[in-house]
């Protein structure tokens, strides 16, 4: 009698934590099991299950002809819109944590393209870019930095070599609100006392920011960056609105990639989505690794 | 603190299964009704033949007329009509079937990528004997596969080369080119005309196939070759190609062809700032709509060495599926749907034509459309009945554009997609 309820006893955080348990491994690790295991199955373009496949799936989608350079400008294209964004938010955090006339309006205004729907801001800028009627490009022309409208050079989204820097440049304008504003809260959990401290000691400002306003800003730093590292790389409406990926795969992520052989091959679309998720774990452990997290934020 | 969140957890938990479980039998509890008081409803899915979902003649107003009209008759068959435009149908539709919820009735622009799955209802079992015999013979055939029809022709289109008179004129350009040398010099002089686009290319992901197809058939080329085997990077094809990279090389086309859309590049055409595109008759309302409206002509595609006697047959189909089971009361709508009003209403409003020899017979006498119709009895048409075109298609919608840099490179790839994809 005695030992049983000792027993039951220590089973008893079970029916606390069991559901949170439960839940997760339902939400989360269910379908991460499932879609490794479709990776290995044949399944036709309308998802019926056809059997096994063993790896032909993943034989064929490292055979794609596009496959290397898709995962390289996959890289390159986290790596340029999450620098960028940690740089312009690290700035900005400065200059709105200034008193300054307005800056509750200058505040709000940051916002803006946070609030904005991100499918919606990159339709804009598809149209801005319009070659016939796009606005930037009538800019340009008025400028003079542009001969007629129509022709390709007022095409930018045509070719990947322009159509990568707007693409950049969009992805970093909806990613610099969320990371400034983290940013701002880490600046304001900074005491005042130490920068009074380091004034009376005579320090320089450069000398203030670097040794002590950055490595205190270090754990927010670290996960806004973390948190855009992941979302950058999950990121489909901005290319997918504005170049569908073309021309041909050249402005493609591996995101982008997995949607379309999802429509072809819905099994190598899943080796795919099993690629891309290995990678992110890998590009978040090495982020990890590299920023310290344990030290930092812990 | 942990414990805590931990146990609202389990709380929301435990909640949102409760939620579902009582959910579930009110879905289960209103199946057995619907069953027994012999009311079906049968829910189909309608690509958008509308210029845009707000238009008068959007495909959901279109269909809620057919629907009520049918329901009035038949008390006992609800329809549940979803429209979907074209640029999502088929991903929307996939996921439909990917989920086990595939509608009842599909009306979209293929059938064959169903038919492999077993999903889809025979053709004997869905439509009468007399209206399948008043169907053209071209076009039911090309709803068969091994000998057996799953796919209904629903509306067919055919192409032309649409050309802006206005812009013709001022070029000094007499008539329509014939040939491909003949576009080349009209091009040139609209160009120095000063129009930006002398000749629209969407070589894009909407409708790049359609196009590319349209310049084989200028060529001789086409996607298969007599025999049946796939012939993507024909000499004919790649002579195409070639003969576009130089228009493109030349800035005589839309800019970076691989990245514009059909719809994109007749909008330019409708604001007069495209010479010429090849169209089909549901372009017209769309250039109806804008600067051009009465100042374009149409005449048959041009080809290397004359106007196309062929065209691009693009025949949409409807078909149903098999999973619950409703033969009867899908047969009963389609040949409400075949035998009514119903096509010279979608003829009417969205200038495609009829693929029954009833409804050809009924639209003899319209003036405007008599370039298409003449050209439907000897239209070319897709590799549909082969099982891998949809995917095929796919590739070629991603990649066809990259041809006009290197022909033979990219039609290559292409060909070898489709011989061992």
């Amino acid at each position: 009698m005695r030992h049983r309820s000792r027993g039951l006893r220590a089973l008893e955080p079970l029916a606390w934590v069991g559901p949170a348990i439960v839940l997760i491994a339902l939400v989360v690790l269910w379908p991460v099991v499932e879609m490794i295991r479709s990776s290995f199955l044949k399944i036709s373009k309308f998802g019926v299950v056809q059997g096994g496949n063993g790896t032909a799936n993943y034989d064929r989608l490292f055979a794609e002809p596009d496959f290397a350079s898709i995962m390289g400008r996959t890289l390159i294209w986290v790596v340029a819109v999450v620098g960028l964004t940690v740089i312009i938010s690290l700035a900005l955090a400065q200059l709105f944590n200034q008193r300054f006339p307005g800056r509750k309006i200058a505040r709000w205004a940051l916002i803006a393209p946070w609030a904005a729907s991100v499918l919606m801001t990159a339709i804009i800028f598809r149209w801005m870019l319009d070659p016939e009627v796009g606005v930037i490009n009538m800019i340009r022309r008025d400028l003079g930095f542009l001969d007629a409208l129509g022709g390709a050079s007022a095409d930018p989204l045509g070719q990947s070599a322009t159509a990568m820097p707007w693409l950049i440049f969009v992805a970093v304008f909806v990613s610099v609100p969320f990371t400034t504003y983290a940013l701002i809260a880490g600046l304001s959990t900074i005491p005042g006392d130490i920068y009074e401290a380091a004034r009376m000691d005579g320090a320089s400002k450069m000398r203030i920011y670097w040794a002590i306003t950055f490595p205190l800003l270090r754990p927010a730093l670290t996960v806004a960056a973390l948190i855009n590292v992941m979302n950058v790389f999950n990121n489909f409406p901005i290319i997918w609105a504005m170049t569908r990926g073309q021309p041909g795969y050249s402005t493609s992520t591996s995101t982008i990639f997995m949607y379309i052989l999802k429509n072809r091959d819905i099994g190598e679309s899943a080796a795919m989505s099993v690629v891309n998720f290995g990678m992110v774990i890998i590009l978040t452990v090495v982020f990890l690794k590299v920023t310290r997290w344990r030290s930092e934020v812990a | 603190m942990r414990t805590r969140i931990a146990g609202a957890l389990g709380l929301a938990a435990v909640l949102a299964l409760a939620g579902c479980g009582s959910s579930g039998t009110g879905e289960g509890g209103g199946q057995n009704a619907s069953s027994g008081g012999g009311a079906v409803t049968l829910k189909m899915v309608a690509a958008d033949y509308g210029s845009d979902p707000n238009a008068e003649n959007a495909g959901a107003k279109f269909w809620k007329g057919i629907v009520d009209e049918f329901q009035a008759a038949n008390p006992n068959i609800k329809i549940d009509v979803q429209v979907i435009n074209w640029n999502d149908i088929d991903k929307q539709v996939a996921t439909m079937v990917q989920n086990g919820q595939p509608p009842d009735i599909l009306q979209t622009g293929g059938y064959s990528g169903f038919v492999q799955d077993g999903l889809l209802h025979k053709v004997d079992e869905i439509l009468s004997p007399n209206v399948q015999q008043d169907l053209l013979t071209k076009f039911a055939d090309f709803g068969k596969v091994d000998g057996v029809a799953y796919g209904i022709p629903f509306v067919s289109s055919a192409r032309g080369l649409f050309y802006n008179k206005e812009l013709f004129d001022k070029a000094g350009i007499a008539e329509p080119p014939k040939t491909w040398d003949e576009l080349k010099a009209a091009a040139e002089k609209l160009k120095k005309s000063g129009v930006s686009q002398p000749f629209g290319l969407p070589l894009g992901q909407e409708e790049a196939q359609g196009e590319s197809f349209l310049w084989f058939l200028g060529a001789g080329g086409g996607y298969k070759d007599a025999s049946g085997k796939w012939a993507i990077n024909s000499p004919q094809n790649i002579e195409a190609f070639t003969f576009m990279k130089g228009l493109v090389d030349a800035g005589l086309t839309t800019p970076n062809p691989g990245t514009k859309d059909r719809k994109t590049v007749w909008e330019d055409f409708a604001a007069g700032k495209v010479g010429m595109v090849n169209g089909g008759p549901m372009s017209i309302p769309i250039f109806d709509e804008g600067s051009v409206k009465d100042k374009y002509g149409v005449a048959p595609i041009a080809g290397k060495t004359g106007a196309l006697d062929t065209t691009l047959g693009v025949m949409d189909w409807i078909m149903a599926f098999n999973k619950n089971n409703h033969p009867a009361e899908i047969k009963k709508f389609f040949d409400f749907f075949y035998t009514g009003n119903a096509v010279q209403k979608i003829v009417d409003n969205y200038k495609l034509l009829p693929v029954t020899k009833g409804g050809i017979e009924k639209l003899s006498g319209d003036e405007k459309l008599k370039p298409f119709l003449d050209g439907l009895p000897n239209a070319s048409f897709y590799p549909f009945t082969d099982p891998k075109w949809p995917a095929v298609q796919d590739t070629i919608k991603q990649t066809i554009g990259g041809a006009v840099e290197d022909p033979a490179k990219v039609l290559g790839e292409l060909q070898k997609t489709a011989e061992t994809g």
